[in-house]
């Protein structure tokens, strides 16, 4: 999978945890802050991309603290997750 | 009027009796553990378990080994026990009073569901045991035990449960409703909502730290705890001994979220300076706080902004003794009074156990116990969704409000919706945006709208108060959480899922979304949770402490539910029922 592909994919799967019926992928740019101004996430939402990381991805984050940095964008999440996946 | 505390029985992780929980507090002796009883994989996560089987305490009760019944109600059963002795009320005058029961708690038999769940198919006997699931079966099946209790109730808000419930208790005291009140909370851990918790990252792996710089969250504990309340000048022939005198309380809403605090505090503000004006005492005279104190970075930040602002001169001391016993959520509120009116009858202050180093943010506890004299004490519970209350005892009555009934007013129902239409739903979309409603599930949804069109038919803004009956609060989720469970094992659950399976989540949705920061509560207790919701509501009419009260009822249920009850012959459960009331006061 190229990281265009996953970028893509991370799209829909976020649309779809998140529950953001208003949205489509075209939407969201890969380097919008994903938190705060742009997408207007809040730390619930945090949680939820931390269980998709790990049901998803396999990757297991062992506080809501480390998402800071991987959850700035789609894209630094896709760097992440290309990076640690373990399925 | 003096409401008195003539009796109290405590069962926790320190101890299943208050001999025994004051002994590990003058010995700084922790309950926070490895989960041994709890069937969990989960050994990583400490918790304030009691360390002692069912089969234990049916034996001490001399209830039979195979006797249906909860953890939490086992506990309650003790706890109550132990509270009547103390008492010294015997079966005669028990029989002849009015005895009101008020139970706190939210897992009801959420211990006994999430062992069967996956075998409902399997095993079908295993279905009559989701008769026990509701709080307020839980609740019946204690009163059931004593056989006195005239009356019984189940109040649902999260952490809050069982502070509420001693309010309601005192309430019905004063209005004589009621002669003598049993009032408290019970849980029991379960896997549901260890996990839930857990999901929520807000779980410290070592024995939490309340106010601490370092601390990373809570420990989840188990528990009940009930209170004897009565009113001394009632005309009791027996020479009661007083514990305590319960001399303020108040019940308020952060209305700001729906699990986080505010970052001000404004719900535990208003509970703590409305208790202290309740009772009639300035902030000085408060000797002792023993605080919510979860040790969760977001609790104990916003809980020292709000002390800060109550006591703006000086701070008394103030100590979580969570490290001690765990979060025992629903029975928090019931465990820390008792240890608050021991605080009182011993002159001691309990410490903050294992406070090592100050946060900036923070208010400093207190490190080591001390011996000093107390007279009043304050006692705080704050809840998911905001549900804040606090409750004050003191060793003498105070000069506090006086209540005064205003009977020949008339109750009138200024507004109100029932929803009808599964197409109504929708318009929920022009109160709120996308991003407000998108996690708000069907029943959230629609209790909301409903709220709404009543408010709306009523020509008022937002009430003074809103009283919620719903028996299973937010089913779908809550089965969702179950069924993932069952197939997946203790994984990690949806978060957003799991904060809105308390049954309080529907009132304190309204409440955030309508800013409103009043009395705010949740009657669990199955189909008399909308009458013990309007009454609840008329008390404060009559009162005069509200104008106007949203009353709403809400329930939910589920395909799979309604497949389940029907099996044990149950067919009224409608798939989703919402009916708002405003009701409001006519001064004659």
């Amino acid at each position: 999978m190229t990281m265009e592909e996953l970028i893509e994919e991370l799209k829909l799967e976020i649309i779809k945890t998140l529950n953001l019926e208003e949205m489509s992928p075209e939407d969201i740019s890969p380097d919008d802050n994903i938190f705060g101004e742009g997408l207007g996430l809040d730390s619930i939402d945090a949680l939820e991309l931390i269980v998709l990381m790990e049901k998803k991805y396999g990757i297991k984050l062992k506080d809501a603290s480390e998402g800071k940095a991987i959850f700035q964008s789609i894209r630094t999440m896709a760097e992440y997750v290309s990076k640690n996946r373990t399925k | 009027m003096c409401i008195a505390v003539t009796g109290k029985g405590i069962v926790s992780a320190i101890g299943i009796d208050e001999h025994e929980v004051w002994q590990s507090i003058m010995d700084a002796k922790s309950g926070v553990a490895v989960p041994e009883y709890l069937r969990t994989s989960h050994k990583e996560l400490l918790c304030g378990e009691v360390k002692r089987s069912n089969d234990f305490f049916k034996e001490k009760l001399h209830i039979a080994k195979d006797k249906i019944l909860s953890r939490t109600a086992l506990f309650m059963i003790y706890a109550i026990r132990d509270a009547i002795r103390q008492a010294g009320i015997d079966d005669e005058e028990l029989h002849r009073r009015r005895v009101v029961l008020v139970v706190g708690t939210t897992v009801g038999g959420m211990d006994l569901t999430e062992n069967v769940w996956a075998t409902l198919d399997s095993e079908p006997d295993n279905v009559k045991i989701l008769l026990h699931h509701q709080t307020g079966d839980c609740t019946e099946s204690v009163a059931e035990y004593f056989g006195f209790v005239d009356e019984s109730m189940t109040i649902a808000t999260a952490c809050s449960s069982a502070a509420n419930a001693i309010i309601t208790g005192a309430e019905l005291l004063k209005a004589n409703k009621a002669d003598i009140v049993i009032a408290g909370g019970g849980e029991a851990l379960t896997r549901f909502h260890l996990n839930g918790f857990n999901s929520l990252m807000i779980l410290d792996k070592e024995q939490c730290r309340p106010f601490d710089g370092k601390r990373a969250g809570l420990n989840l504990g188990e528990g009940a705890a009930f209170v004897v309340l009565e009113n001394v000048n009632n005309g009791t022939k027996r020479a009661a001994k007083v514990q305590a005198y319960l001399t303020g309380y108040a019940n308020r809403c952060d209305a700001y979220h729906q699990t986080a605090s505010s970052p001000d505090g404004e719900g535990a503000y208003l509970a703590m300076t409305d208790a202290m004006k309740s009772a009639g005492l300035s902030p000085s005279q408060i000797d002792y706080i023993n605080a919510h104190g979860t040790g969760t970075p977001n609790n104990d930040l916003s809980e020292s902004n709000a002390l800060r602002r109550a006591f703006p001169d000086a701070i008394p001391p103030v100590s979580s003794t969570k490290p001690f016993t765990g979060h025992t959520t629903s029975a928090s509120g019931a465990i820390e009074a008792v240890i608050c009116i021991m605080a009182l009858d011993n002159g001691y202050v309990p410490q903050n156990l294992g406070f090592k180093s100050a946060d900036d943010g923070c208010i400093t506890p207190v490190a080591s116990g001390f011996r000093t004299s107390l007279k009043n004490v304050m006692c705080s519970s704050f809840g998911f969704g905001g549900n804040d209350s606090t409750l004050i005892f003191s060793s003498a009555p105070t000069t506090g409000e006086v209540r005064h009934y205003d009977l020949h007013s008339q109750i009138t129902v200024a507004g109100h919706h029932k929803f009808t239409d599964n197409g109504e739903i929708d318009e929920i979309k022009q109160y709120l945006k996308p991003a407000e409603y998108r996690r708000m599930n069907q029943i959230l949804r629609v209790s909301l709208l409903t709220s709404l069109k009543a408010l709306k038919n009523a020509g008022i803004e937002k009430p003074d108060a809103i009283i919620t009956a719903t028996s299973l609060g937010c089913w779908e989720y809550t089965e969702y959480l179950l069924d993932q469970l069952a197939t997946e094992g203790e994984t990690t659950q949806k978060p957003s899922y799991f904060m809105q399976s308390t049954h309080n989540t529907i009132g304190s949705n309204i409440a955030a979304y309508l800013k409103c920061h009043g009395y705010n509560t949740t009657f669990s207790h199955g189909e008399k949770s909308m009458d013990l919701a309007m009454k609840d509501a008329e008390n404060l009419l009559v009162t005069g402490q509200c104008k106007n009260v949203l009353v709403g009822c809400h329930y939910e249920t589920s395909p799979r539910l309604r497949e389940l009850m029907h099996r044990l012959g149950v067919d009224n459960l409608q798939p989703l029922y919402s009916e708002a009331f405003i009701m409001s006061i006519e001064r004659t």
